[in-house]
């Protein structure tokens, strides 16, 4: 897989692939996917794209974005925060900021988040965050301003600076 | 003097856009490169813009250097995934194409293949980080460049699209990533415009990226209707439409709308520039740039415009 690349590891933007999913894997995802429907699809309308980041999306979907915007809204929201492309359809990502703010959550939509993993398409994000292939939900709202929103002039000088929080997890494992 | 340097030292800035033809005629674009040429800083060129086919942005950047007109080469992430992205911008940075405008793309349904698969595998912000680590001489991939490009990156915004906060958090994050410069969309409700400006200057985002306000000439009242009516998350402040109806002459009257736009946009503090967008007007420029006293000494006003 990808992340034989030595490099791979340091750059900001690499999604962490822990490899293909072995035939117990598989197998383990379809169970758990099961029991997280039972939850997501009815309270999210969860799209399934195994890289879940509904904590820092006010508990919105933001997969249900016809573009699937990761760092949404695109520039077409229309009047009352209508949809684009599907003017009968609520913006997901005004969702996203109006329960944010009533949750207090606000900041974490400050976060750039990561390109997707399309190898996780369709598998369970909880046996994902088990298996350390994604990070956990971030429950709790971070105190400090978070480095995204404080990064320097040139990212390019500190590509480790946005992903400090993330990678700190990744280390204890 | 380059787009990069001129907005370095702080020089008010003049962009165009030039949208390609729906053909393969390279005439087309040499023609409408006359009417930039020595006149504005970078000319835009439109990626296949609302998902309707088109000559591609880099193959007519390329036409555009050779006239000796700056490129600002626009990138979606509609049409391409991570691979042909990457592929398809270390072949304009051999090329010689420096800036980069980085957008989500509009969405395939409002275009000629509304059948299509639309790609969107990364965002606007995620091609902006993925460029700017490109310029730091790593691929996605982890692989490491022999060459890196430069590429001095710009992003769009749009002020007029609910919610206000929001826009604010999404254009942070793409200064963050790495955007240099911003364009924003057309400007027609001043209002609005300095709203939005005023909370960028309050989070002080006007000192780390160059704002360059959108403006765009209309040519009549059905294509002001237009806009109003079909372009989603645009505004427009009711006064230009009676304006425009009222006007005997609605092409001067457009003009003269332009006009006023760029005059109160320059007098606002924390735009850095205009991004003049004479959709299907082209030939409009010259007069528009003259008009406005923005024009470079020593050029002179073509009247075949």
């Amino acid at each position: 897989m990808t992340n034989t690349s030595p490099t791979s590891a340091h750059s900001p933007l690499a999604t962490r692939s822990a490899g293909p999913f072995s035939r117990r894997e598989r197998w383990l995802s379809k169970v758990m996917l099961f029991f997280e429907d039972c939850i997501k699809v009815p309270l999210f309308h969860c799209q399934h794209c195994g890289e879940c980041i509904l904590s820092h999306t006010g508990f919105v979907c933001s997969q249900r974005c016809p573009k699937r915007i990761r760092n949404g809204p695109c520039g077409g929201t229309g009047a009352g925060g209508r949809c684009e492309v599907y003017p009968e359809r609520m913006c997901v990502w005004v969702l996203a900021w109006r329960r944010a703010s009533l949750l207090g959550r606000l900041k974490l939509l400050y976060r750039v988040e990561k390109i997707h993993d399309w190898n996780l398409e369709k598998s369970s994000a909880w046996l994902n965050v088990f298996t350390g292939r994604i990070d956990p939900p971030q429950w709790r709202v971070p105190k400090e301003a978070l480095p995204v929103a404080a990064a320097p002039e040139n990212p390019a000088q500190d590509p480790q600076g946005e992903r400090t929080t993330h990678s700190t997890q990744e280390e204890v494992k | 003097m380059s787009l990069r340097d001129k907005i370095a030292r702080d020089e008010f800035v003049v962009c165009a856009e030039l949208g390609p033809p729906q053909s393969c005629d390279a005439a087309v674009i040499r023609k409408k490169a006359g009417y930039f040429r020595g006149l504005v800083d970078a000319v835009n060129i439109t990626d296949n813009q609302t998902a309707i086919v088109r000559l591609s942005s880099i193959a007519a950047g390329k036409i555009l250097l050779e006239e000796g007109v700056e490129p600002i080469v626009q990138m979606t992430c509609r049409d391409r995934n991570r691979i042909a992205i990457q592929s398809d911008l270390l072949g304009a940075a051999a090329m010689g194409i420096e800036n980069l405008l980085c957008l989500t793309g509009d969405h395939q349904r409002f275009g000629d293949h509304p059948e299509a698969k639309g790609v969107f595998d990364l965002d606007s912000i995620q091609l902006i980080a993925a460029v700017q680590q490109m310029n730091a001489g790593t691929l996605l991939s982890g692989q490491v460049l022999k060459k890196a490009p430069d590429f001095y990156i710009g992003a769009a915004a749009n002020p007029f699209a609910e919610p206000l906060e929001m826009r604010l958090i999404r254009l942070e994050k793409k200064i963050s990533s790495g955007a240099a410069f911003i364009q924003t969309q057309p400007v027609f409700d001043l209002d609005q415009f300095g709203r939005w400006l005023e909370l960028a200057r309050r989070r002080g985002l006007h000192e780390r990226t160059a704002i360059l306000a959108g403006v765009l000439p209309v040519k009549s009242l059905k294509a002001l209707e237009y806009m109003a009516r079909e372009v989603p998350g645009m505004r427009i402040d009711p006064a230009y439409l009676e304006r425009m109806a009222a006007a005997a002459a609605p092409q001067e009257e457009g003009v003269t709308i332009a006009l006023e736009l760029i005059r109160a946009l320059r007098a606002m503090p924390g735009v850095a520039g205009i991004h003049l967008m004479p959709v299907l007007w082209e030939s409009i420029t010259p007069r528009i740039i003259h008009a406005a006293g923005l024009a470079p000494a020593g050029s002179d006003l073509r009247t075949d415009s």
